[in-house]
């Protein structure tokens, strides 16, 4: 008994390696960090206490990085959330041609978000086939493509994120509709329910349980949102966001005291997200 | 009713693989000439640019890397993996319980929050720019852990007992008991993880600097800056990281359908 509870602690090292190595250590060492006013590598740096807060939350970029992030978060998850449910409805039954649809509509999700990022920088530029098709409905797209003006920017990479999950969401909802017993439908259709009645009190309320997992695994997604804005933008226009900033100050400029202070209050507001959605979650039974 | 159906589902199935297809457009156009938006129905295909990238430049190399990274953190989180995996499901031993909660609070850490120590971490370890910076941070992850643990909790335990009956060591029972009736739990992480690794962007941009260790998405990212962007070897280098996805969708759809699906619903 004794051997094997070696082994079992034998087997779980390279996790417990892991953990303390690459997870936990930095989680403590940048909260550290955020204390210094450590710059550039193999330099001396003492601590300051507060000041890097306190200078953050006056910095005008850090601000509105937050904020582009905030409108990134609020103003891409609702539409992906409902374009996906949309989608995953109806190719819910069988039909010929199901699997073509599900197949294309989901690639994107699993090509790489650099490629894609290139593919709808070309797409957006000028005389590029969005902006021509913007002339075409009758839209007057910025002079120098979409993603060159302060106006466009982020709201274009806010619109190819949302192209590019749907079908990812998707999936999720099809699995959840899996789940949901014929029976009840059967049933609503003998007592006379419509369409959009069973919807609103079969569908929907058996959702629930995936709606609130796919908005709280996209939330911790989107807030983190970094590779389109630095392929597409490299932040500039007014489009960047918070991991772009922590990027940019950190990696860039080299600030590693100040960058990790903002990248705590990053770390703080998604768990405050999370700990919410998380309690919305358990209130429905999701475990 | 069913007619309009389709044109929607169509309209929308357009949408989704135009982007796609226009960069294999792009990709096949003769080198040199400018691209205009008529090219789509262009009957021109040639190789050229497909040839100039793999003959010069740095994009086979990339390429290289990138199979090279991917395909051993596959093989570490196979092994690896499946390893604490068992370990969680199977064995008792002192703070086990808190090591598995500490699987699901990294699952979730938004990662990209600790792009500052990890650099300074790998930079101090001496690993910065070498190979050794895009492995052995990723040779175990969470989800794996995870996937793994709850499709060994649905084994029975019988043939790992009759096996230990007959004087089988534990490493013996390890990989020629149970790892054989992982394999469809294995195969979901195996794709799983190697289209994450092949796909990664900001981990492989912050960690290396030099041409020699650079994977295919930071080649890609950092090949524009440059005056005018060569659309045309920068959609064929896009088809090289695209290409390898593609063929693995064909062939595994449902191990990856099941990959993501498997954490997330469930009542």
């Amino acid at each position: 008994m004794k051997s094997r509870r070696f082994t079992g602690w034998l087997f779980a090292t390279p996790w417990i390696v892991t953990l303390i190595v690459f997870w936990l250590f930095p989680l403590l060492y940048s909260l550290y960090l955020g204390f210094t006013d450590y710059k550039l590598l193999n330099s001396s740096y003492s601590w300051i206490g507060f000041e890097n807060y306190v200078a953050l939350l006056s910095d005008h970029d850090f601000l509105l990085s937050l904020k582009n992030t905030l409108i990134f978060v609020i103003g891409t998850i609702p539409v992906t959330t409902i374009i996906a449910l949309l989608l995953a409805l109806l190719i819910d039954k069988k039909f010929p041609g199901r699997t073509i649809f599900r197949s294309g509509y989901f690639m994107p999700s699993i090509t790489s978000m650099v490629v894609i990022a290139l593919i709808f920088t070309n797409l957006y530029s000028r005389g590029g086939y969005i902006y021509l098709l913007a002339k075409i409905i009758g839209l007057s797209p910025p002079d120098n493509g979409f993603l060159l003006s302060k106006k466009t920017a982020l709201f274009s990479v806010m619109a190819m994120d949302v192209w590019m999950s749907v079908g990812y969401y998707m999936l999720l909802f099809l699995a959840g509709l899996k789940s949901i017993p014929r029976e009840l439908f059967e049933a609503a259709e003998v007592a006379g329910a419509g369409l959009w009645r069973k919807f609103m009190s079969i569908t929907l309320p058996l959702l629930k349980p995936v709606i609130l997992f796919i908005i709280v695994i996209n939330t911790i997604k989107s807030f983190q949102v970094f590779v389109e804005i630095f392929v597409m933008t490299r932040g500039r226009y007014g489009s960047s966001t918070a991991v772009y900033f922590i990027y940019e100050t950190g990696l860039n400029r080299f600030e590693f005291g100040y960058a990790s202070a903002s990248a705590y209050i990053l770390f703080v507001i998604i768990a405050l997200f999370s700990i919410i959605q998380f309690g919305l979650l358990r209130q429905e039974g999701f475990r | 009713m069913r007619v309009v159906k389709y044109i929607f589902l169509i309209f929308i199935l357009v949408i989704m693989i135009f982007p796609l297809l226009w960069m294999f457009r792009v990709s096949l156009l003769p080198a040199g000439s400018s691209i205009s938006l008529s090219d789509f129905i262009s009957p021109v295909i040639t190789f050229s640019i497909f040839y100039d990238i793999i003959t010069s430049g740095n994009m086979l190399k990339y390429f290289m890397n990138s199979t090279i990274v991917g395909v051993t953190v596959t093989l570490g989180n196979i092994l690896f993996c499946f390893m604490v995996g068992y370990s969680f499901s199977r064995f008792r031993f002192i703070g086990k319980n808190i090591w598995f909660y500490s699987v699901i609070f990294v699952l979730m850490i938004p990662a990209h929050v600790l792009i500052i120590p990890l650099y300074l971490i790998i930079y101090k370890l001496g690993l910065y720019d070498s190979y050794a910076a895009l492995i052995l941070p990723f040779l175990v992850n969470p989800i794996g852990i995870f996937l793994v643990k709850q499709y060994i909790d649905t084994l029975p335990t019988a043939m790992e007992e009759a096996a230990r009956v007959d004087g089988a060591g534990e490493i013996r029972i390890l990989f020629r008991v149970v790892m054989p009736l992982c394999k469809p739990a294995l195969a979901v992480l195996a794709i799983q993880v190697f289209l994450t690794n092949w796909n990664s962007f900001l981990f492989p941009f912050i960690l290396t600097s030099s041409e020699s260790v650079r994977t295919l998405p930071v080649g890609l990212a950092l090949f524009q800056g440059h005056q005018a962007i060569d659309w045309q070897h920068l959609m064929a280098g896009s088809a090289l990281a695209v290409i390898p996805v593609l063929i693995i969708f064909l062939f595994f759809q449902k191990q990856i359908v099941s990959g993501i699906t498997a954490g997330a619903v469930k009542q």
